[in-house]
């Protein structure tokens, strides 16, 4: 702990981690006994201070890979004052885990379905932007005048249980169940594009048949791509592809009828 | 893009995890004199030791139910029906609408046990079957929504009869393998992928009934009703019937005909239940 050298030694170090967002998160080998991972805060450690929004830091440069969470921030400002007081809390995104850059680079991935995917891009499951999408989805159907939100979550919470037990059948490395809630939601981005159309004009004539199958066809597509990669899976796309579709098509019926 | 906030952990490596129990190592001393407020309800002994245990429950719990879960639902074997590829149902939707001109029928093997269905286009697979059970399913939800006469609990109806009738049909069978005292390898799950291939035509007849009406669906689940009788008749006689007889030679005696007799009376029983399963939605 070199970096706490230059700090009053008469601090309390916290050692609060973030709980590992996959699925598997309570198997950590034993290390550090029964107490070492029950902090659900952050990791204050040496390289990674926490900046009060009151004191102003200058910016650093973002040195880890955009998908991979890294320590990768080095302090040049002097030690924070940690006292008890209620400023001094992080910000409550922060602490939710929510991270609206990360958010953001996952959604660009979704969108541009021909570009290549990396797979390690879901090696930390983020639930959060799937669960913005639903509700995003929700709110369109709403403008359009129907009150499903129950269906939404139904239907998302069966097509993720057949995909995960699908995913895990057909692949050779096994699947979380919080990844395939993640890469579904992620690829639900189109459908809210469909639903938003609906509130505008009809989906109901030739031409709204056309765009709900090209928006189908994009949102599975986006999906089985992701899965491809992260799962490394070959020669499989249309397999996987078609179950999304169906699920997607299960979507794209709420919002058309 | 700067990013000063470091927001989450690097949890993939070894080494910022020997740092964190290190660090953990050394916050434990001080139960009570922590300096962030959130951290002191987390910092109290009791709430430790009660997440403590309610993670170790929960661990034990998902332990336990992966132990448990392989008595109940065999899943390394159901891993073999599952290992298609595009190309393999490709080939095999094609056989299951035009099975005259395949000659091979035989799964090939390797070393006792029989080759994945990615490498013979013979061997039974559990992905057909299973989503074209959901497809016709939501086909069902289709066509009775283009009749006015949907809503979500009939969907839910579709499935479990459908379900049921699938279930009768396996018992049935394996009844009467039981009583007909035949030596077979046609295991349950075998059965069940053999069974669930005539959704495909269903699926189909409903399909085309949607677009071109009573004589578009009559047309098509005719040609596919014929073509599972045929594919059935061929695929089970291999497995159903003895070794001889299934190589064209005649072979006299009871037995053999009883057999024969029951391959037919499976392969019958295909076409019945596909036009029972969708004549109601096809209107």
């Amino acid at each position: 702990m070199s970096g706490f050298d230059n700090v009053n030694s008469d601090f309390y170090q916290t050692s609060y981690s973030i709980d590992d967002q996959s699925q598997q998160s309570y198997d950590y080998g034993g290390s550090g006994g029964p107490y070492s991972k029950q902090y659900a805060g952050y990791d204050y450690s040496q390289q990674g201070r926490f900046v009060p929004p009151d004191m102003m830091q200058p910016q650093q440069p973002y040195t880890g890979q955009i998908f991979q969470p890294t320590q990768a921030y080095t302090p040049a400002a002097p030690q924070p004052f940690y006292g008890n007081s209620f400023e001094d809390e992080p910000p409550l995104l922060e602490e939710l885990g929510i991270n609206f850059d990360h958010i953001w680079q996952k959604t660009l991935t979704v969108l541009h379905p021909l570009k290549e995917v990396d797979g390690s891009i879901m090696n930390e499951t983020d639930l959060a932007g799937p669960m913005i999408f639903c509700l995003a989805f929700g709110a369109t159907l709403l403008l359009a005048g129907k009150i499903q939100f129950g269906y939404v979550y139904g239907i998302s919470a069966i097509g993720c249980l057949g995909m995960f037990c699908l995913l895990n059948l057909m692949s050779m490395t096994g699947v979380s169940f919080g990844c395939v809630a993640s890469v579904l939601g992620y690829c639900l981005l189109p459908m809210i594009l469909l639903s938003s159309f609906a509130v505008i004009f009809s989906l109901q004539g030739m031409l709204g048949i056309i765009l709900t199958a090209g928006i189908i066809g994009w949102c599975s597509f986006s999906a089985s791509k992701i899965f491809i990669s992260a799962l490394a899976m070959e020669r499989q796309q249309l397999l996987v592809a078609y179950p999304c579709a169906l699920l997607y098509g299960v979507f794209a019926l709420i919002s058309v009828f | 893009m700067a990013d000063p906030h470091q927001l989450f952990d690097d949890t993939s490596s070894a080494q910022s995890r020997g740092y964190r129990a290190q660090q953990a190592a050394s916050g434990l001393g001080y139960p009570a004199t922590s300096t962030l407020p959130q951290a002191a309800f987390l910092a109290d002994p009791v709430s430790n030791m009660a997440m403590a245990y309610g993670s170790s429950l929960a661990a034990q719990g998902k332990e336990l139910v992966d132990k448990n879960i392989d008595r109940f639902i065999p899943v390394t074997k159901l891993k073999y029906y599952f290992a298609v590829d595009t190309v393999y149902v490709g080939k095999k939707l094609g056989l299951l609408v035009f099975p005259y001109l395949h000659q091979d029928w035989e799964v090939q093997y390797q070393q006792d046990t029989p080759v994945a269905p990615r490498f013979d286009v013979n061997a039974p697979d559990l992905y057909i079957p299973a989503m074209a059970f959901i497809t016709y399913i939501l086909v069902a939800g289709l066509a009775l929504g283009t009749q006015d006469r949907f809503s979500p609990d009939l969907l839910g109806l579709q499935a479990s009869s459908a379900l049921a009738w699938l279930a009768l049909e396996v018992v049935a069978i394996l009844l009467s393998l039981y009583l007909v005292t035949v030596n077979t390898d046609l295991t349950t799950i075998d059965l069940v992928a053999f069974l669930g291939y005539k959704y495909v035509g269903m699926i189909g007849g409903v399909l085309m009934g949607l677009l071109f009406g009573k004589m578009g669906y009559y047309l098509v689940l005719g040609w596919c009703c014929v073509s599972i009788f045929v594919f059935m008749i061929r695929t089970l006689r291999l497995k159903i019937l003895a070794q001889a007889a299934a190589e064209g030679v005649p072979v006299r005696g009871a037995r053999n005909q009883l057999r024969m007799y029951l391959t037919m009376a499976v392969a019958a029983a295909q076409p019945l239940l596909m036009y029972w399963l969708t004549f109601h939605l096809v209107r």
